[in-house]
């Protein structure tokens, strides 16, 4: 399989002045030199092939931000290789962004006056994209989503769920090979997150377009991935299929117990150290237990077991 | 248009650049227009503006007649002149205002995701229309100068008169770009801006009234005095121009690139941490 995104041995430090207290620490500052290496990234080695949609996880501060913002060619590495479609995006930036589409975070890219259709005209043009294939395009959208009522709003007037599936929209229209999402379902109410997973997966099948996405919601990765790469610390932890993932927790069941006064407890149980049955009587020593479930460890549990270090 | 463009794929000239800024400012007009309250007050405000700069102008005269050898309409004339070439840095690149918000909350980052030049693309979204009403301030009483001191009207002078606008206009653009830019080092940049923007009141006098320091400070450190006294001579004394005038568009050019570059070095050297 061709790949669309090759790293080797990246790695991405900052450097951030150690600031001093006070009015007379402030002035020396001024002329300090006094500076402390923080590594957001450590030696990341990765391939993404085309056509693929990798769920890229890790914690607030894990360095996938920075590792993103390489890709798109905003940073530039300390050291090691990137490649995305063949072309190094720092050196070549814009040459990367005509063949990369990015929706980052909540931030808007859109003109934030203009009605949508209006800034689909100016991202056709900004991107050269041939009137057939713009058409063609905004049929297949027209296809996957109900965009009659946000083609003529200004962006400005969309609530939020509009104005991510606008985002979403934006960043495909000019036929990226690759489409970063970064945490595009956050604060979305239900039918709306499945609005959006239904669209990235059309897309991406459609149009055989990469998708790197980043997210909190493991909703979104069960939905839309079946590769996972989870980043901690700057360094990467895991790089395999979803389903391996959860083998290594095999052992693993989610016990749910409904009390007598109703409420849910929940917890997570490694069965090669404890017994299931010992755990439901030691609690029905305590409480009366009206229903229990047991079920298979979910993504959201193995992801947390990762991230608290299992 | 629509195949010269997709021949032209990776190339993009000056009439790409023209096209797509002339299409954002029809959309920006346009959007701006359904504010009427906005526009109205806004335009009043400007107006304001500059009736209150020209009756401080006028009140200056009643007392002095004369400033250091310049007389009423000359200085109404370097008056205009400088409300002219203060009119692209209003229209075309008002946003520097806006820059160090968009840098400290992160939203800058939008801008460099798009295969186009990253400083034109942060320019093209605003486009202020308050410089309009400065543009015709300036030509009226620009044009009340040069008819009252009796300068000629030859194809040559007024030729003259537009290189040396666009000359003068570009040392104000270099000087507010460089400014705004300071943003991607320093955290306090909005009293840098102040300054700078403060700083151009002083180009409306003919910058022989100062002296030593001053003097070196205005035209070789923050080039105000080219922003409308030796652009002007050009018109003005056309039998002996200073050498520093005919310097001026070559530097202006200069100058403004010189800004541009420390503006873009800002952009790749800036982190954009946290998200």
């Amino acid at each position: 399989m061709e790949n669309a995104i090759v790293m080797k041995n990246v790695c991405k430090d900052f450097k951030i002045l150690n600031r001093h207290e006070g009015l007379r620490g402030s002035i020396r500052d001024l002329f300090s030199r006094d500076y402390k290496t923080i590594s957001a990234v450590k030696d990341v080695t990765l391939e993404i092939g085309k056509g693929e949609i990798i769920g890229y996880l890790g914690p607030n501060g894990a360095g996938k931000s920075t590792t993103i913002k390489m890709m798109t060619g905003v940073l530039e590495p300390t050291s090691g290789e990137i490649l995305v479609n063949g072309v190094v995006p720092y050196k070549e930036r814009t040459k990367n962004s005509e063949h990369i589409g990015v929706v980052f975070g909540q931030r808007s890219q859109l003109w934030w006056s203009l009605p949508l259709i209006e800034s689909f005209r100016l991202l056709r043009d900004i991107y050269m994209v041939p009137k057939k294939e713009y058409e063609d395009m905004i049929e297949l959208y027209r296809s996957l989503v109900d965009i009659e009522p946000i083609l003529h709003k200004p962006v400005r007037q969309m609530s939020l769920g509009q104005r991510t599936l606008s985002d979403i929209l934006a960043a495909f229209l000019h036929n990226p090979a690759i489409v970063f999402l970064d945490e595009p379902t956050i604060g979305l109410d239900v039918s709306m997150k499945s609005k959006i997973r239904d669209l990235i997966k059309g897309l991406n099948q459609e149009k055989g377009t990469t998708v790197i996405l980043t997210t909190h919601d493991m909703g979104d990765v069960d939905a839309l991935c079946k590769r996972i790469v989870i980043i901690d610390e700057g360094k990467k932890i895991y790089d395999n299929d979803i389903e391996h993932l959860k083998s290594y927790f095999g052992s693993y069941r989610t016990l749910r117990m409904r009390l007598s006064d109703d409420t849910w407890e929940e917890r997570v149980i490694d069965e090669s150290k404890e017994d299931v049955m010992e755990v439901i009587l030691r609690k029905q020593k305590e409480h009366k237990i009206k229903d229990i479930q047991l079920q298979e460890i979910s993504t959201e549990e193995v992801i947390k077991k990762i991230y608290e270090g299992a | 248009m629509e195949n010269v463009l997709t021949k032209q794929k990776h190339r993009r000239g000056f009439r790409f650049y023209a096209s797509i800024y002339r299409k954002i400012l029809v959309q920006d007009l346009k959007s701006k227009m359904s504010y009427r309250a906005d526009f109205i007050i806004s335009t009043i405000g400007m107006i304001m503006t500059n009736l209150s700069g020209f009756v401080t102008f006028l009140i200056l005269f009643k007392n002095f007649p004369s400033i250091n050898g310049w007389d009423y309409h000359h200085m109404l004339f370097l008056y205009g002149f400088s409300l002219l070439a203060l009119t692209p840095v209003q229209c075309f690149f008002d946003n520097n205002w806006n820059l160090r918000f968009q840098v400290q909350s992160g939203d800058f980052i939008k801008y460099c995701f798009r295969p186009i030049n990253v400083f034109f693309y942060f320019m093209s979204e605003v486009f202020d229309v308050k410089g309009l009403g400065q543009f015709a301030f300036g030509a009226g009483t620009l044009i009340y100068a040069w008819v009252n001191i009796g300068i000629p009207v030859t194809p040559l002078l007024i030729l003259k008169l537009m290189l040396f606008l666009l000359t003068a206009s570009l040392f104000m653009i270099a000087i507010m770009n460089a400014a705004a830019a300071t943003c991607f080092w320093i955290v306090g940049s909005g009293y840098v801006m102040v300054i700078m923007f403060r700083f151009k009141d002083f180009a409306k006098y003919p910058s022989s009234i100062f002296h030593g320091v001053f003097r070196i400070l205005f035209t070789f450190v923050i080039p105000i005095a080219f922003v409308a006294y030796y652009p002007s001579l050009a018109i003005l004394e056309s039998d002996s121009v200073p050498v520093l005038t005919w310097c001026a568009p070559a530097l202006g050019v200069l100058f403004f690139y010189l800004s541009y570059k420390f503006w873009m070095l800002g952009v790749r050297k800036y982190d954009f941490t946290g998200s």
